[in-house]
């Protein structure tokens, strides 16, 4: 029974599924459910964030529910208008995924070092997920050209 | 062992490709991939095509990069033939790249790669990264002066 369960959670058309109802919720704005639908322990590594002091480096890297979820809840305070609209999703038989994803809004408060001046932007990323044989999402790992997000708001300084 | 790995090489047109990238031999890279495959890399602002745009961008960046480093943290393969491959590109500038004067940086930067595979060649090769990391550790400063650092 659990085998077979397992083995049914784990075919690719199984995990996109998965992936695709993460990014449903996204989109509708469902903080709790993203997280509803990661392993209790799941990782995350937003690999362009990254925040630069003087001593530190602050990244995007964790596990979700203490460094997701805020990022996550964060954005959309940012972006109220926040939507993603998904490209294509692929995946195989041992959990792994990929979804091409665009993501955007229109910026509302600040967001890291960037202050709202009321731009919108739009940007095709790249999430790299992993779904467990529970049919839960216990990685991501997501890439985008954040240079490109400051140009489309207005903030033209590196750091 | 390693003859498995080996035939595992020759049987993914996207391990080998990047094998081929690591050892800087652009041509045999783009002996698996069709002419006319689409090449889209937004941090780059490169849309077109791998006998253009995509070889142009690879050989630049084996040049600008004499001590090229590529080290693949993860790939795999994707029921609908999408091969995902996941690496860290390092090395020291040498030449101008993708706008950015040559200040003899250190660069290490992560990327994604998709590759959509068919008939064992690739026809298509999509590249994500984030070009601040990669301003960032090159000196520049500012998006709307990337030539002067």
């Amino acid at each position: 029974m659990t085998l077979a369960s397992e083995k049914r959670a784990n075919t690719a058309e199984a995990s996109a599924e998965v992936v695709r109802t993460f990014f449903d919720a996204y989109r509708r704005h469902d903080v709790n459910a993203m997280v509803e639908l990661c392993a209790d322990n799941a990782t995350f590594n937003y690999v362009p964030f990254e925040l630069w002091r003087k001593q530190m480096v602050l990244r995007g890297d964790g596990k979700v529910r203490t460094i997701g979820k805020p990022i996550w809840s964060g954005l959309i305070h940012a972006v109220p208008d926040l939507t993603n609209e998904v490209k294509s999703v692929s995946a195989d038989d041992d959990g792994n995924v990929a979804a091409e994803v665009v993501i955007g809004g229109t910026q509302a408060g600040p967001w890291g070092a960037i202050a709202p001046r009321g731009r919108p932007y739009r940007e095709p990323h790249l999430f790299v997920m992993h779904v467990d044989g529970a049919g839960k999402i216990d990685s991501i790992t997501c890439y985008w050209d954040d240079a490109s997000v400051s140009r489309q708001l207005g903030h033209l300084e590196v750091d | 062992m390693t003859a498995d790995i080996t035939a595992d090489i020759k049987t993914d047109p996207a391990a080998e490709f990047w094998r081929a990238i690591a050892d800087r031999a652009v041509d045999a890279a783009f002996a698996l991939v069709a002419g006319d495959a689409d090449v889209t890399i937004p941090p780059a602002g490169i849309l077109g095509t791998a006998a253009d745009e995509g070889r142009e961008f690879f050989a630049a960046t084996v040049a600008a990069f004499p001590d090229l480093l590529l080290s693949v943290k993860r790939s795999f393969t994707c029921s609908d033939g999408v091969a995902v491959t996941e690496l860290r590109l390092a090395g020291t500038q040498a030449a101008e790249y993708l706008g950015a004067a040559n200040q003899d940086k250190h660069l290490d930067i992560d990327q994604a790669w998709l590759m959509r595979v068919q008939d064992g060649m690739i026809r298509s090769i999509t590249g994500y990264w984030d070009q601040s990391q990669l301003y960032r550790r090159l000196a520049v400063r500012r998006l709307d002066q990337v030539a002067t650092g």
